[in-house]
């Protein structure tokens, strides 16, 4: 941490590719879309019934917008699941789930620095291993998310059918969980832009503009464990 | 009553013969062409036997099928298939039942048509629906493994029905569970006569049954969402719902998704072979559909006249919460937490300041 008075020398370091970059904006933006449009879809008020003389297809156009960003989350979720195993070291599933001594340890460091029981940030070049557990449920829940979405939109296409029958039971129940698991998204949202200004304050990391440029800073004397 | 007697008999114009062949073959979605093959197929066909079994049910779907209001359909399938056993038709009861039967199952062994319905009770040992000293499970084991086919007609034979609802004290459900051989399932509370009766038609014309879906459903019936049929469809795209009942959107016809329409997620054909001659059903009529013909629809979709099931709490006697409260609870909290952590850290900020004042003054 800073101290006032005292100079620190920071290293600019490169830490998230570019498919890692168009990955988080474009999960990021289709989620934004599929909430707004999603909690339309759920319990739409009425807003054409003084117009029944004029077409709106207002539930028509967002079903499309939905379906459409769908198309975009799924993407997304792909070209994560090929970064959880393909990407460069920070973008592995190994470097930060909970799976070693080392990212045991991460964890540990974090949730205390979240709690304010220490001031010691830990310099790590990749997810802390705190957040990099959430995104790896978030995740998860994407891909149920894809999948109950599938199920409720193209239920007459064979395989989805039969993916859908063996996991959800009906499309009723595909729906339910895709309803309820949607209140994650929000719940994510909202911790992950808190955490990220939250950080951005306690850390000069540039971790905001480092979702942009992909680099991040680090003082000139921290070492890579 | 003098109307049974007339059920029995044949007797069906040529005119309501054609009829009712035409709408089974339109319903198999065959084409017209076909209408002839299936008619030639009735007329030649032997009858075949049928044993018609009822279990933990409400013999709704005998009463539709039945329904004296309407007698053509119910008499071409009474003319259709040779009906050995059926506790409601039958004149013969207790010792006599039992008896007829027995002779039917020996004399049609691995011929004759099962049609089950009702679900079957499986706790302790099934002891909760018993017919003549025997239990249903028992019986079904029986007529089920030597039959040539197997129908479950109902929600409750196809998987279990009401009975089956949680906490289902009775073990109950559908034929396929207890029996290790396909089954065709036809339900709905009750199925629409025309359903089985292609069914039957089907398997008479072809020799083989149709095809099935991932849940043995034919699939010319049970193919389609209800929604994507539906006659208020259009108002659902504009964005035009019905709030409550009776109120003017209702009274104009919007849609019924916000009281509770279980379309979106139902498979039938009810929104275009309709019931009763008439061209009636649920949604046409004003009222929600209530999914009868999917599976567990008594937990999975009530309450009726709501979008989604409640989420079961085991906490505090068992609450059941709307899952939308549940949501806004758990982003609230999250919301408070996290105003909770950025106030603590303001606070621990301004005391630490403080208290570096203190050190730097001593």
């Amino acid at each position: 941490m800073t101290k006032k008075g005292k100079e620190i020398l920071y290293r600019r370091v490169f830490v998230w590719s570019w498919a890692l970059r168009v990955f988080h904006w474009s999960f990021a933006l289709s989620c934004a879309v599929l909430l707004l449009t999603g909690i339309y879809i759920h319990y739409p008020p009425i807003t054409t019934k003084w117009a029944e003389f004029k077409p709106q297809y207002l539930m028509a156009t967002l079903r499309y917008y939905h379906f459409a960003a769908a198309y975009v989350f799924m993407a997304a979720v792909a070209v994560r699941l090929y970064l959880l195993f393909f990407g460069n070291r920070y973008e592995r599933f190994t470097d930060f789930l909970p799976i070693n001594r080392r990212n045991l340890r991460s964890l540990w460091q974090s949730l205390k620095f979240y709690l304010y029981l220490t001031d010691d940030h830990e310099w790590r070049m990749g997810h802390t291993v705190l957040a990099g557990t959430i995104y790896f449920l978030l995740f998860l829940a994407a891909i149920v998310m894809s999948l109950t979405g599938l199920y409720m939109l193209y239920p007459d296409v064979s395989w989805i059918s039969k993916m859908g029958v063996a996991l959800f039971g009906s499309v009723q129940m595909a729906r339910f969980i895709h309803y309820i698991l949607h209140w994650c998204f929000i719940f994510f949202v909202i911790v992950h832009l808190y955490i990220a200004i939250w950080n951005d304050f306690k850390a000069p990391e540039a971790i905001i503009s480092g979702a942009f440029s992909g680099s991040k800073f680090m003082p000139a004397d921290v070492k890579e464990d | 009553m003098s109307r049974i007697p007339s059920l029995r008999i044949g007797g069906l114009s040529r005119r309501d013969f054609l009829k009712i062949c035409t709408i089974a073959t339109a319903t198999m979605g065959l084409p017209v062409e076909m209408v002839e093959k299936v008619a030639a197929a009735v007329k030649s066909s032997e009858r075949p036997p049928v044993i018609w079994l009822h279990f933990m049910e409400c013999t709704g779907c005998t009463e539709s099928l039945l329904r004296s209001s309407h007698p053509p359909l119910a008499r071409l399938i009474l003319e259709l298939i040779s009906l050995e056993y059926h506790e409601t038709l039958m004149a013969g009861a207790g010792a006599q039942a039992e008896e007829a039967l027995k002779a039917a199952l020996k004399k049609y062994e691995g011929r004759y048509i099962c049609v089950v319905e009702g679900g079957i009770s499986t706790k302790d040992g099934g002891i909760y629906c018993q017919i003549g000293g025997r239990t249903a499970l028992e019986i079904m084991r029986e007529v089920g493994e030597k039959a040539g086919a197997v129908i479950a007609i109902g929600t409750c034979a196809s998987f279990g029905g009401v009975q089956a609802a949680a906490p289902n004290p009775t073990g109950a459900v559908g034929v396929s569970q207890v029996i290790h051989r396909p089954v065709i399932n036809i339900p709905g509370c009750p199925p629409n006569p025309y359903n089985f009766l292609s069914t039957v038609l089907y398997i008479l014309t072809f020799g083989h049954p149709p095809e099935l879906d991932e849940l043995s459903r034919p699939k010319f019936a049970y193919g389609r969402r209800i929604h994507d049929h539906c006659e208020r469809r259009p108002h659902f795209d504009e964005g035009r719902f019905v709030e409550s009942f009776g109120d003017p959107a209702h009274q104009k016809g919007y849609c019924l998704y916000k009281v509770g329409c279980k379309g979106p997620v139902t498979y039938s054909n009810c929104s275009v072979v309709r019931f009763c001659d008439v061209g009636a059903w649920p949604v046409g009529s004003g009222h929600p559909c209530m999914g009868c013909t999917e599976p567990n629809f008594w937990d999975r979709m009530s309450p009726f006249y709501e979008h989604l099931p409640k989420i079961y709490i085991p906490a505090g006697g068992g609450i059941r919460a709307e899952a939308e409260k549940v949501g806004k609870v758990a982003v609230g909290a999250a919301a408070a937490v996290v105003a909770a952590h950025a106030a603590a850290g303001v606070i621990k900020k301004a005391v630490k300041s403080v208290s570096g004042q203190k050190s730097s003054e001593e």
